[in-house]
């Protein structure tokens, strides 16, 4: 079989080759090169972010999965042949949905408890003891290094961006947070600003370093980290004490009647976790 | 369906709208039938096909652009990867490499670089493949061109 590829002077799909045409390239950027029309839930495949309809680009992979005896892991770009192992979509300009080729979650490194992360962040902020959070400056308890921090941080950060590499991301922002307690550390008792003034500086430095991967996520991330800072405990104790602040928020709301539609779903998966709670916590970490 | 036709009839006004953008491919749909489509192209230069006018018949599945279209040369032509009675055409695009972001236009676009650069190994004309496998390139392109001229240039009176 002869391959189109591979003959240099045959035209790569969907773009013009050998110049002389005019005009239709501004039409192919904004538009779905499966459908050939506007955007319908614009969708990025992970590696490459060349983008199509969300529908148009899963039926393709389905009609790749019918040809495939195996389940398919990844998918080639219909564009530039690269592989992706999922699709970004309904991104919102706070949160994406992911969906991932492999359909077994088995096969997947992010699990069930991942899953309760992201669904925590999908609930309201809970303001918790401000008076702890409080102590915790004046007293200058951060001093004490968390040594659970990183493997924390790990985990949260997963479940956040769906994503299982995550490193780059956990150097960075567990090193922004070692060096400016090193650097409190080090400050003359004279030079000290205030708990409050400390407060917010180590605040806006977090959420600066975590922006640009965690967006809108980024100010609930930056209370979460304190709270865990405060709490002192280790990822199991603390993931017990935040799923009872969960399970407050979720009663609470039910009270307001609230209508928020994971309701029902959040307090099932919760019950659920109370009773197998250590399994579930323990086997991530 | 819809989404094939709806697709289709974008193509289709592509088409219209850039009528002259490449002078070697002509498409043209069947009026009563947007799943068929001709194309009419010209023999690259340098090539045996030189000169040459090409006819190729579509036939484009409902499920398209997800399945590739079905194409095959109507005029006789002497090519290693054409079948000389039936005109099938042996192209990776077309079968395994097919990505739906391929349009009909590059589809020809892509028959055309195939005739320039013949691919002697995957043969579906064995007497030509054999030709350019051994090395005998001179009885090659006379063939090829001897076809060009019997079956795709206009008859002089």
């Amino acid at each position: 079989m002869a391959a189109a590829a591979s003959t240099s002077s045959a035209a790569a799909p969907g773009s013009p080759s050998g110049g002389g045409r005019r005009g239709p390239s501004a039409a192919v950027a904004c538009s779905c090169p499966i459908c050939l029309e506007g955007f319908e839930d614009e969708a990025y495949l992970d590696t490459c972010l060349h983008s199509f309809c969300y529908e148009c680009i899963t039926q393709w992979v389905s009609i790749v999965a019918s040809k495939h005896e195996d389940p398919l892991s990844s998918v080639k770009c219909p564009l530039c042949k690269t592989e992706s192992v999922s699709i970004l979509h309904a991104f919102d300009g706070k949160s994406f949905q992911r969906h991932y080729i492999e359909q077994d979650p088995g096969k997947r490194h992010l699990v069930d408890a991942h899953q309760l992360i992201s669904q925590f962040y999908n609930t309201r902020e809970i303001s918790d003891d401000a008076a702890s959070v409080l102590q915790y400056w004046k007293q200058r308890k951060y001093l004490r290094k968390n040594i659970w921090l990183e493997t924390w941080l790990r985990r949260e950060i997963q479940a956040l961006t769906q994503d299982e590499n995550v490193e780059a991301i956990v150097y960075h922002i567990d090193g922004m947070i070692e060096s400016f307690m090193k650097a409190q550390e080090k400050l003359h008792a004279s030079k000290q600003t205030s708990p409050e003034h400390t407060r917010e500086e180590f605040r806006s430095l977090l959420s600066d370093a975590a922006r640009p991967f965690l967006l809108g996520r980024t100010a609930r991330f930056v209370t979460e980290v304190e709270l865990f800072l405060i709490s002192q405990r280790n990822i199991d104790a603390y993931s017990r004490v935040r799923l009872q602040r969960f399970k407050e928020s979720a009663s609470h709301v039910a009270r307001e009647q609230d209508t928020l539609p994971q309701d029902r779903p959040l307090e099932d998966h919760y019950l659920y976790l109370l009773n197998e709670e250590t399994d579930c916590v323990g086997g991530v970490i | 369906m819809q989404a094939s036709r709806a697709r289709l009839f974008k193509e289709y006004k592509e088409v219209q709208r850039e009528k002259s953008a490449d002078p070697d491919i002509q498409l043209i749909c069947d009026d009563s039938n947007i799943f068929k489509w001709t194309a009419v192209i010209k023999g690259p230069s340098e090539t045996p096909f030189e000169g040459g006018v090409f006819q190729l018949a579509f036939s484009i599945p409902e499920q398209y652009p997800l399945l590739p279209p079905q194409v095959r040369f109507i005029t006789k032509i002497f090519h290693p990867n054409v079948h000389f009675k039936t005109g099938e055409i042996c192209l990776d695009i077309l079968k395994n490499a097919w990505s739906p972001a391929w349009t009909l236009q590059s589809v020809c676009r892509a028959i055309i670089a195939l005739m320039a650069h013949p691919e002697a190994d995957s043969p579906l004309n064995c007497d030509s493949g054999n030709l350019l496998r051994s090395g005998d390139i001179r009885g090659y392109q006379s063939m090829a061109r001897m076809y060009t001229r019997l079956a795709a240039m206009p008859k002089k009176e």
